[in-house]
């Protein structure tokens, strides 16, 4: 028996083909798109407002002693600007909520969503390789989540510039504010999408696959009020050792992931 | 075309397929058939190169099962229970997104799909979502994904199923369609009688191959051939006569109708009918006993369980 010529697809074909076709969907779900837009707008509205409302109402003497001895460093400034700037500055924890809940909303719909329309067998049953396909589907749901946060930082800036003080543009300009966008964002990112793929690997409902991966939002917040309560300060160092650790932690879900995106578990295994 | 040996697929302790021998040829509608549970799917998912055997070994197109793996997919068409299609896309997009994943060239990929599009009658609709097709509407989109790339075989899990009498009458015609193309077709079915059409050979399959022969063949062997003779009226003289003629097994008379079973009917016949006429009989009607294959599928899982 002679073998058939059959065609074979180019890797960075099929990832493309895939990751268009993942926006195309996704660009008619208005639930989704809701879900991706609503935390940074919210983030933003809120950390817009607080940086205006510092700017518009001078913080009374207890409250400036009390900030003195939360934060050392800014003695010596301007009281009412140095609220703006550390309340600039602790946005940054509430900023990197959107890498986690955004990327998970999308990856959860990704995979649950081809569970539920049994789209799966017809896809797995295409030459195209099942790595490329789960590149492909971290890829259509980092890179929009990693764009809108970026968005909303930028929006950030411009509005801190227009209404904030000094200390508040140079709080978001910081190294620590550009290090957790550049390193910690696709990081955290990559985490929540990977996360979100092995809870839809065994959740068929996208409502509880949300709940379980609403967990990853314990930790962030867990370093917020440590923040707030003076308990952690988010320096440089940190942000960079936190990025470390991501780095490492995505790196072992990746590993799971591509044992657990298998055609044979996919289609056996995976309910 | 394709060739099976031993091949065997174990989930845990439930052996799904067991040491399945299966030879399909060239070009023809193989109907593969069996009870709910019997391995079919699997069977499908495993000749596809979806799941990986425990052991056995198939060559399907010319390729290794275990060894080329991607190119098996790539020369195969799968048609999956269910059509598995984006329902928020139009049939063009998902059809276009398919043709890409199967790496056809780009002005050949347009060609494809506009062509199954018009085959399909689809045309007119192909910028609709999926979600506003009917349930034909959709089966004929993904036997379309199937056949988008020129496959070597398509495996066909009930292609019919759900469908209405038009939807089901131009999914057959495609089958055939395709078989007119030169294609090996690998047809799942629990419609018998689409079976009986459409197939030239037929596999009865319960976790292994209980039997494969042509739906002719299976009818010979489990009942025999026999004619049916419809008198104008009937006597017990010319029940006597045709038991008497050479060649005759047996002869029953029902009402006006006699049923004769023999061994060799392009011989026997001509004298049985001799014989009724000699002694006055008038013959109205003479036809070949046929059993349904849905009698003969009965009888023989029967035999096996």
């Amino acid at each position: 028996m002679s073998a058939t010529v059959a065609y074979v697809p180019r890797r960075t074909a099929v990832v493309r083909a895939v990751v268009l076709r993942e926006w195309r969907e996704a660009l008619t779900n208005k639930l989704l798109i809701g879900m991706t837009f609503l935390p940074p707008l919210v983030i933003l509205a809120a950390g817009i407002g607080a940086v205006a409302a510092a700017a518009a109402n001078p913080p009374n003497e207890r409250d400036i002693q009390a900030l003195y001895a939360a934060a050392p460093a800014v003695r010596g400034l301007d009281p009412k600007e140095a609220v703006q700037g550390i309340i600039a500055q602790y946005f940054l924890i509430l900023f990197l909520m959107i890498p986690t809940i955004v990327p998970l909303t999308i990856a959860i719909y990704s995979v649950i969503g081809e569970k539920a329309n049994r789209t799966l067998e017809p896809l797995l049953a295409t030459p195209a390789g099942v790595g490329d396909l789960l590149i492909a589907k971290s890829i259509a749901a980092m890179v929009p989540a990693v764009l809108v946060t970026w968005l909303a930082y930028f929006i950030y800036l411009l509005a801190v510039a227009k209404v904030g003080s000094g200390p508040a543009q140079n709080a978001v300009l910081s190294p620590r504010w550009l290090a957790a966008m550049t390193l910690m964002v696709p990081l955290l990112t990559l985490l929540s999408v990977n996360l979100g793929v092995l809870i839809s690997t065994r959740v068929n409902d996208i409502r509880v696959a949300q709940q379980i991966g609403g967990l990853i939002v314990v930790p962030v917040v867990a370093i917020g009020i440590a923040q707030v309560t003076g308990r952690v300060v988010l320096d440089d160092a940190p942000i960079l050792a936190t990025s470390v650790g991501l780095f490492v932690l995505d790196a072992a879900l990746i590993a799971v992931a591509r044992v657990l995106f298998q055609r044979e578990n996919i289609l056996v295994r995976w309910r | 075309m394709l060739r099976a040996e031993k091949l065997t697929k174990r989930f845990e302790k439930l052996t799904a397929v067991d040491a399945l021998d299966l030879e399909v040829r060239e070009g023809e509608v193989f109907g593969f058939l069996g009870p709910n549970g019997a391995g079919k799917t699997t069977t499908i998912r495993l000749l596809s190169a979806l799941i990986a055997p425990t052991s056995g070994t198939a060559e399907i197109a010319g390729f290794r099962l275990g060894r080329d793996d991607a190119s098996i997919r790539a020369a195969v068409g799968v048609l999956t229970e269910h059509p598995g299609l984006y329902e928020r896309l139009s049939a063009h997009d998902n059809l276009d997104f398919y043709a890409r994943l199967y790496g056809l060239p780009d002005g050949l990929r347009v060609a494809r799909v506009e062509h199954f599009l018009r085959l399909m009658g689809l045309w007119d609709r192909r910028h609709d979502p999926i979600a506003t097709y009917s349930r034909g509407m959709k089966q004929k989109v993904a036997i379309a994904r199937a056949a988008l790339h020129e496959p070597k075989i398509i495996f066909l899990d009930e292609p019919t199923t759900g469908l209405d009498p038009d939807a089901a009458k131009t999914v057959r015609d495609l089958i055939l369609a395709l078989r007119a193309e030169g294609r090996t077709v690998f047809l799942c079915t629990h419609n018998l009688d689409e079976a009986d059409r459409l197939c030239d050979r037929i596999a009865l399959f319960r976790r292994r191959t209980v039997r494969v022969d042509t739906p002719t063949n299976l009818r010979r062997e489990v009942y025999g051939a026999w004619t049916e003779i419809r008198l104008r009226e009937a006597r017990p003289e010319h029940l006597r006569r045709v038991q008497a003629v050479e060649g005759v097994r047996n002869a029953s008379l029902f009402d006006s109708t006699l049923r004769v079973d023999l061994d060799d009917p392009l011989r026997t016949n001509p004298k049985v009918i001799r014989a009724l006429v000699e002694v006055g009989a008038d013959v109205a009607f003479v036809t070949e006993g046929k059993p349904s294959l849905e009698d003969v599928y009965l009888q023989i899982m029967e035999q096996q369980s």
